[in-house]
């Protein structure tokens, strides 16, 4: 659904991606051990990530600026990733592939907020683009991963 | 979309912070009503003038212990009043939400002016240096040191709860001066909970008191012999009568920060979008409780044919209109919510005899805020939506009092110079903004238009704590300004010294 969207409500969806990110990479890394230093490091970029963007936003923010009307009719539903962590009957393939779907919707949501947010403090959009630049890489990680596997 | 959740569960009974002690006033006390959900939220003195005599003493007695602990020392002090402002940087936010109605992205914004304001004062051990030349004469030297003075009053308005006591306490003290602060009766919490902190970060007793109250305290402050200035922030009239009268009588120093009918020009070649996206916060940011907020809007015809400026006109129009019918009213601390309730249902009423008036004067009412949505069941009395007006004159009353609600005013002009002739018609002179792609015309405006604060191409044209806030005209009296270097030299007198050794 296309909403009426302030800025408050844009950090709590970037807070809530990190930290449904901090949970599912830890649930990976005690599912397969194999590769849990990577999943505990995507779980740990995900906790630098929230503080990021939250510093950011309280460190820039400004009456001032159009901290209200900047985000204007974007679907913040589009990116809320799903409430539950993988099956616990899926494969490891199968993780990799959700993982890397959650990873494509937060560089979707960090791309597009940085670009919404150009008429804000220049330090907001940066933030926006450097977690998206994050998430970039760490789809290319897990996509290596998954060719690995098959 | 998420409610947040409220940091005030309990009504609250507030207190005076006198010489260290939080102590219970002998006056009345009203309620604090939170203007979206008209719960009372906690209970004010109404302090007698003797408490105000109390807190002045006791400021006087801390003045010549604290004016000697090193400038350094009272850096330290602030930096560590800092460190607790940004710890309680979400409760002090949710808590104007709360006292105010603003919406929890003003507050927090409204948060981070004020922290910014400490910061600055933390620099004082270079802020406050003064100079030095020798050999002015052969073997003599001459210098200049920057001295505190004593006591100041600071009594400050309802619409920014939090940030503005910070536009001045933080230079006061850092020069080694003690303050009374009285912040407006309305919503008090803010100021209290950052005397709290103040405490808490080690500035010791007597040197930051905080007395409740109303006029009582503001005429006991205005004729008090041992208050050497005051800084103020309210209405024209008042901010007149604070300087002239009060001031004047006593021979205080004085900053007095008044009203404001701020204009924003909209030029043939400006980007609509985001002159648009601009304006709704410039507008009705604050519920246009703000004096730098715009509230008449020029849109400029310069070289176009008439047909051509008649469809840019309905172009500005329509874009505003639309944006504004578009905001989401309900409750700041929700966060789908774009615009707040005004402080109290009389500031509603206020208003709505403006917009009667607008109508009566023969101007368009275009958008009719009296007439909308909330987001959740509230109580309506203090809410109201965006106005829009057209075919505003510039004589008329609503294009020329301060309304401080959300009502926008649409004019035409045919060039620049007329616009700007518009802008120097009115009695203010707070802010104005230009928003066009031509610096030229930026140039023009920002060199000519008599306004302490201009945007070019920003619908709040609000300084940085590092800079003076300024303001002109009947929107300012006094000399120097609250925030940065002017706030030093405020709080400060030159004391000029000559010296030779026989």
């Amino acid at each position: 659904m296309v909403e009426s969207v302030t800025a408050s409500a844009v950090i709590s969806l970037a807070e809530e991606l990190e930290d449904e990110a901090v949970a599912f990479y830890e649930q990976l890394a005690e599912r397969f051990s194999d590769q849990e230093a990577t999943f505990l490091g995507f779980a740990k970029e995900g906790a630098k990530n929230k503080t990021l963007v939250v510093r950011t936003y309280r460190e820039t923010i400004s009456d001032a600026l159009e901290a209200c009307f900047s985000f204007e009719g974007v679907d913040l539903g589009a990116y809320r990733a799903p409430a539950d962590g993988i099956d616990a009957s899926s494969g490891y393939a199968e993780a990799l592939v959700s993982a890397i779907e959650r990873e494509e919707r937060a560089i979707r949501f960090y791309d597009e907020m940085a670009e919404r947010s150009q008429a804000l403090m220049a330090t907001i959009p940066m933030a926006f683009k450097r977690v998206g630049k994050t998430r970039g890489k760490r789809k290319l990680k897990l996509q290596a991963l998954l060719d690995e596997g098959e | 979309m998420a409610v947040l959740q409220e940091p005030i569960k309990e009504p609250l009974e507030i207190k005076n912070l006198i010489d260290g002690e939080w102590v219970e006033s002998e006056g009345e006390y009203k309620d604090i009503v939170n203007p979206a959900t008209g719960d009372v939220i906690g209970r004010v003195p109404i302090s007698t003038k003797s408490e105000l005599d109390e807190a002045v003493e006791a400021a006087q007695e801390a003045f010549p212990y604290w004016r000697q602990m090193p400038p350094v020392a009272r850096a330290r002090c602030l930096f560590r009043l800092r460190d607790l402002l940004e710890e309680n940087f979400e409760e002090l936010s949710r808590i104007q939400t709360m006292e105010h109605g603003k919406t929890i992205d003003e507050s927090r914004g409204e948060t981070r002016r004020g922290i910014e304001n400490v910061e600055v004062a933390t620099g004082i051990p270079s802020l406050m240096q003064g100079g030095y030349l020798e050999d002015i004469a052969a073997g003599i030297d001459e210098y200049l040191v920057r001295q505190p003075l004593g006591v100041f009053g600071l009594i400050t308005p309802f619409n920014f709860p939090f940030m503005i006591g910070l536009w001045f306490a933080p230079y006061a003290v850092a020069t080694g001066n003690c303050v009374v602060l009285k912040p407006s009766s309305e919503d008090p919490m803010c100021q209290t909970k950052i005397a709290e902190l103040a405490e808490e970060a080690g500035i010791p007793p007597g040197v930051w008191n905080v007395v409740h109250g109303g006029r009582d305290v503001v005429s006991g402050m205005l004729e008090h012999r041992d208050i050497v200035g005051i800084c103020f922030v309210g209405s024209t009239p008042v901010a007149r009568d604070v300087i002239y009268k009060g001031c004047g009588d006593t021979g205080k120093r004085c900053i007095a920060q008044a009203g404001a009918k701020n204009f924003a020009v909209v030029m043939p070649d400006a980007d609509l979008d985001r002159t648009v996206a601009a304006c709704m916060t410039s507008y009705f940011g604050n519920t246009g409780q703000r004096c730098l907020a715009n509230a008449n809007l020029v849109i400029v015809r310069e070289n176009l044919t008439d047909q051509e400026f008649e469809a840019f006109y309905q172009t500005v129009v329509d874009k505003f209109v639309a944006a504004a019918t578009k905001i989401r009213i309900g409750y700041g601390l929700d966060e789908s919510v774009q615009m707040g309730p005004l402080r109290d249902a009389g500031k509603k009423q206020r208003v709505l005899g403006y917009i009667e008036k607008g109508i009566e004067e023969g101007a368009t009412l275009r958008l009719d805020g009296r007439t909308f949505e909330l987001v959740a069941d509230l109580p309506r009395d203090a809410f109201i939506g965006p106005c829009v007006f057209e075919d505003v004159r510039p004589d008329m009353v609503i294009a020329r009092d301060e309304i401080f609600g959300p009502v926008a005013n649409m004019m035409r002009a045919a060039t620049l110079d007329e616009a700007i002739d518009m802008i120097h018609d009115n009695p203010f002179g707070n802010a104005a903004s230009i928003f066009t792609g031509d610096g030229g015309w930026a140039r023009e405006f920002r060199y000519r238009v008599v306004c302490g604060n201009i945007g070019v191409n920003v619908g709040i044209a609000a300084p940085m704590a590092f800079f003076p806030f300024s303001g002109m005209k009947d929107s300012f009296f006094g000399t120097l300004h609250g925030q940065g270097q002017e706030a030093i030299r405020f709080f400060t007198e030159s004391k000029m010294v000559i010296e030779r050794w026989f």
